[in-house]
């Protein structure tokens, strides 16, 4: 059994296939058949057109920092073992824009419009969340 | 038909944390004097609009249904409703009582605000305020909280505009040093310098404790009426409602265009000052409600006050703070005030009214006529801006 103490994402029907990718370590983003919009979040419908037509495109994982913010208190205390926690919006190159967490690295080496990578880690037997990493490891 | 919205009426309770100090024991207080402040009878209010207390059920209860002018007894009560739209709550309360107004439902409607967050656990108030306004799938379990997403947006504006540390920092020296003047914050006498607001913890880079917002109790009431019977109250003098705009971002920060809720705050004032029939030269005191620094930046560079990126140093020059040349948020904001949840922006429209009707003491802004008072919810959701004078037009 696992026995990881933070809160899992509350999973939707049209998300459900995000995260089947994240446990195949892949990075799903929703595509607009339609419009040919590439959406985050997963809607369900389309936030352009309203179409319902989406489908999945793999994310290449590779985004930039676009900005962070190195927590070190305030949050519940499930998550005190990990703080402090590095949050990051990072831009994916399919032009969508999502919240993480950065992971091995050093707060004071992060610059925004670094370049980094998506890393999956095992919540559950169910749930794997996605983190990233910087691409080029800081000696 | 008298149209218009005119606040003529105001009361408040000192923001503290002080479980001792009931909601009832607040509400009660601010209601019976922001009537008397009016100089009307109970018995004229036609409506009560209450800004929805947040995380407090009970109370959420009581005035969701109708207990407020049962317990006050007030004969001449139409209707009651509570509104929630996060810190844009009272604005939203305004827009109601005004549409009461310009129907003819109403002569008089009440506003009140109470909130008791010291009574909490701190583990609840935490969880209440990680959880609130965040996505349940794509921010909390990363352990985003409201400073942790504060801080994102903080540190990219910074990254953008090149604001220092220490530019940033001056807002909230700039605000506690107005808020060291007013007896209604919990932070009066208090005044920071520059040093405390730097050495003080981390909570979440780039924003240390003092730029973060300290959950308190408080409260307060306001007295609405229209435009015409408002300049036969008194001596007339009243902050008369004279221009409104709003726009909406989005729920989730990092979906966002409009990063810094800049582009928000121009259209919004500009909207509003339109309908005033003004500019922003025009204008003698910004209000700005963002409870974070960097609102107290980008409000001026998209009001058009300052350049672009600019709204960092006016604070650093101490342009906005007492004395300057370029006066904002003379209660202190959430930062400077204590922030007492959903209807925290009750004070600032309280302290327009003061600094119209010249009666906010050492904090008063000499010939304060107009007022632009500009509100936010959630976390940046939306950003609602209206232009108040001591004249109707
Ligand atoms: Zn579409």
């Amino acid at each position: 059994m696992s026995n990881y103490q933070k809160p899992l994402p509350v999973i939707q029907p049209h998300s459900a296939a995000f995260w089947e990718g994240t446990r195949q370590h892949k990075l799903m983003i929703q595509h607009c058949r339609d419009c040919d919009s590439n959406i985050f979040y997963p809607r369900k419908h389309c936030p352009e057109c309203w179409s319902e037509n989406l489908d999945w495109i793999e994310s290449s994982g590779k985004a930039k920092v676009f900005s962070f913010s190195v927590t070190y208190e305030g949050l519940e205390p499930m998550f005190q073992q990990d703080l402090p926690i590095i949050l990051a919006w990072v831009d994916l190159p399919e032009g969508v824009r999502m919240c993480t967490n950065l992971l091995n690295c050093d707060p004071d080496e992060i610059e925004i419009g670094m370049e980094v990578d998506v890393v999956f880690q095992q919540a559950t037997e169910d749930i794997t969340i996605p983190y990233f990493t910087p691409s080029s490891p800081v000696v | 038909m008298s149209k218009g919205l005119a606040i003529v009426g105001i009361a408040e309770v000192p923001t503290k944390r002080d479980p001792e100090r009931t909601r009832w024991d607040i509400l009660l207080e601010v209601c019976v004097g922001a009537v008397r402040d009016a100089g009307i009878d109970k018995n004229e209010i036609n409506a009560v609009i209450s800004p929805n207390p947040m995380a407090q059920p009970e109370m959420q209860n009581d005035m969701a249904l109708g207990k407020i002018p049962d317990v006050l007894g007030l004969k001449g009560c139409r209707d009651i409703c509570i509104a929630n739209a996060g810190g844009t709550s009272n604005t939203n309360c305004l827009r109601l009582a005004q549409e009461l107004i310009d129907s003819g439902q109403a002569n008089f409607v009440l506003i009140p605000h109470t909130t008791v967050q010291s009574d909490m656990p701190p583990a609840d108030l935490i969880n209440f305020f990680a959880t609130a306004p965040l996505d349940k799938q794509w921010e909390y379990p990363w352990g985003v909280s409201f400073n942790g997403s504060m801080g994102l947006i903080t540190n990219r504006y910074m990254y953008e505009t090149g604001a220092s540390q220490e530019q940033m920092a001056a807002v909230t020296v700039g605000l506690r040093a107005w808020a060291a003047m007013d007896p209604m914050s919990i932070f009066y006498g208090k005044p920071l310098t520059l040093d405390d607001v730097l050495e003080s913890r981390m909570v979440s880079t780039p924003l240390h404790a003092r730029e973060c917002n300290l959950l308190a109790d408080g409260g307060g009431a306001m007295v609405v009426t229209s435009h015409e019977i408002a300049r036969q109250m008194g001596d007339g003098r009243h902050a008369y409602k004279l221009g409104h705009g709003t726009r909406f971002t989005s729920a989730a920060p990092f979906t966002r265009e409009d990063i810094f809720f800049r582009e928000s705050y121009r259209a919004s004032s500009q909207d509003a000052l339109k309908q005033a029939g003004m500019t922003i030269d025009d204008i003698d005191l910004r209000q700005i409600y963002g409870a974070y620094p960097f609102t107290q930046c980008s409000a001026l560079e998209g009001y058009g006050a300052v350049p672009e990126n600019q709204g960092a140093i006016a604070w650093a020059e101490g342009r906005c703070g007492p004395g300057g040349d370029l006066p904002c948020t003379t209660m202190g904001d959430a930062i400077g005030r204590g922030h007492t949840g959903s209807g925290v922006s009750m004070a600032f429209y309280i302290d327009c009214v003061r600094q119209i009707r010249g009666e906010a003491g050492e904090r008063q802004i000499q010939n304060c006529n107009n007022v632009i008072v500009t509100t936010s919810g959630g976390s940046g959701m939306n950003t609602c801006t209206t232009v108040f004078g001591s004249e109707p037009r």
